[in-house]
């Protein structure tokens, strides 16, 4: 039986993470409810192809398996607190020229802001 | 399999994603025992603290005859390219201020620009949703205008940043409005990899901003409309490697931090954020109190060279100096004398390459530069 693909660009793919394409199923859903027959779904215009409808699968297949992942390297990593102490450690580390305290070296390089420029030492006249 | 199969099929695997990022939600949760400030406290540690006089605009860069939307500096020290909606970019020596070039662009709507590491090429990219080579060491054309020399198509959506890959000129990043960012090769004009987009793992939104780590060029963050980060591997292109929720609007900016293992975020939230990149964990939120619910949206974000500040530019004209370790707001430059015209937006700021000066550019028109000029203390 030919089964008729929406005009609207693919649900699966639209990066809902298959909300939408949930969402015309869920319409399907409720004309199943109201005992409509498989003829009248198949013809009407919210129905989703079966490639498309493939594609959106393989899709959320992917996204659980990413959370899946995810969830079970979390197991082997601490708290929050260890990652802190870490960040502390860096920024004391580092010598930073805009900050009124801060551990050396200091360059003389900084202070070229507030040195006078070439330009002006090339304006003086000698008589 | 029925149609009706599948669709059963789908349904479920729906409500598993759901059930899934709830779980990964709720376990982050538990992890989070303390955030930076929190941590830092208890160390002992005080916020930072600026007299009136030390932090000062010292030089302004007036130029441009519209607004400024995007800058970056070179890799050596003293150099600035800028992109106006007056469709030009300039580049300045920004100790000098002096102007060394002024770029005609082909096309206006210029949205972002970066120099290249060795500084002999500029690189812009807009609504045309192409990224524009010039070679500032190029002759001029018969026009006065220096001719582009790359021309970097593919994207299907706006070019909204883009950044060279540090150390080598060959070889740059962009994110675009049609959701992906893209490894450009600059000396054959092809795209080596594209990172999200139809039938990948990438950002659902536009994608505004990209970040290139400084410690390990080959791990990027982007930022997106669809409120989320995520960190890339560019020997990995079909899926991020994390995806970083917390924000609740766009994000518009995102800078990795000194070291390499965090980086930070600005959204139209309003907020500033802090990710580290190996756990995913939020370590901080960096926030204000708002009035009457206008929440100003944070356009750009920059670090100071040891990460210890994290400069915010805001909608309405602010640019919030925070203490990243105790989240507290120790300056706005926007109130300062010498800044830039009274509420005009900060499109966008960077730090020098040695870190001793912050450039802040405004829909003002202007560019300014701003330094330390206190007295300093070496502990």
């Amino acid at each position: 039986m030919d089964e008729q693909e929406e005009s609207q660009p693919s649900a699966a793919t639209e990066g809902i993470d298959g909300r939408v394409a949930e969402h015309q199923i869920r319409e399907e859903g409720e004309q199943d409810v109201n005992g409509q027959t498989q003829a009248r779904i198949e013809s009407s215009p919210n129905f989703i192809g079966r490639h498309r409808m493939a594609a959106a699968m393989s899709h959320l297949h992917n996204q659980i398996n990413i959370i899946q992942e995810e969830l079970d390297l979390l197991e082997t990593y601490g708290e929050s607190s260890l990652v802190c102490k870490e960040v502390i450690l860096s920024v004391e580390s580092i010598p930073d020229p805009l900050l009124t305290e801060t551990i050396g070296p200091v360059e003389i390089s900084w202070d070229r802001w507030f040195k006078a420029t070439n330009n002006s030492r090339s304006n003086k006249r000698w008589i | 399999m029925s149609v009706a199969e599948m669709r059963e099929r789908h349904f479920v695997a729906t409500e598993t994603v759901d059930s899934l990022r709830e779980q990964l939600r709720q376990r982050r949760l538990a992890l989070l025992d303390t955030d930076i400030s929190s941590y830092s406290r208890s160390q002992g540690r005080t916020p930072v603290s600026f007299g009136p006089t030390d932090l000062v605009c010292c030089r302004t860069l007036q130029g441009h005859t519209g607004k400024v939307y995007a800058l970056d500096w070179t890799a050596e020290k003293n150099r600035i390219v800028s992109a106006s909606q007056d469709g030009r970019l300039i580049v300045w020596n920004a100790l000098t201020s002096q102007k060394t070039h002024a770029i005609r662009l082909p096309c206006a709507w210029v949205m972002s620009c970066a120099f290249s590491p060795t500084g002999q090429s500029v690189a812009c990219g807009g609504l045309d949703s192409v990224c524009s080579i010039f070679n500032l060491n190029s002759p001029t054309d018969r026009d006065g205008n220096l001719p582009v020399s790359r021309m970097l198509s593919g994207h299907k959506g706006y070019v909204s940043s883009c950044q060279y890959v540090p150390d080598e000129d060959t070889h740059l990043i962009t994110s675009s409005g049609d959701q992906t960012c893209v490894l450009w090769d600059i000396t054959t004009g092809l795209r080596t990899s594209a990172f999200g987009g139809e039938f990948q793992s990438g950002h659902t939104g536009d994608v505004l901003s990209v970040s290139i780590n400084g410690s390990n060029s080959r791990m990027f963050v982007s930022g997106s409309c669809d409120t989320t980060a995520r960190l890339w591997d560019t020997r990995v292109a079909s899926r991020a490697v994390r995806t970083f929720h917390g924000h609740e609007g766009d994000v518009n900016a995102v800078k990795f931090f000194p070291d390499g293992n965090r980086f930070g975020t600005g959204s139209d939230d309003g907020t500033c954020r802090l990710f580290d990149i190996r756990t995913g964990h939020q370590l901080q939120v960096y926030s204000q109190q708002h009035a009457n619910n206008e929440i100003p949206h944070v356009t750009s974000i920059a670090f100071s060279i040891s990460g210890r500040l994290l400069f915010a530019g805001y909608s309405n004209g602010d640019c919030c100096v925070w203490d990243t370790l105790l989240a507290r707001v120790v300056l706005n430059l926007g109130s300062l004398q010498n800044s830039h015209e009274g509420q005009t937006r900060i499109s966008c700021l960077g730090l020098s390459a040695d870190g001793s000066a912050l450039c802040t550019g405004s829909w003002d028109t202007n560019l300014k530069i701003w330094a330390f000029g206190g007295h300093r203390k070496v502990i």
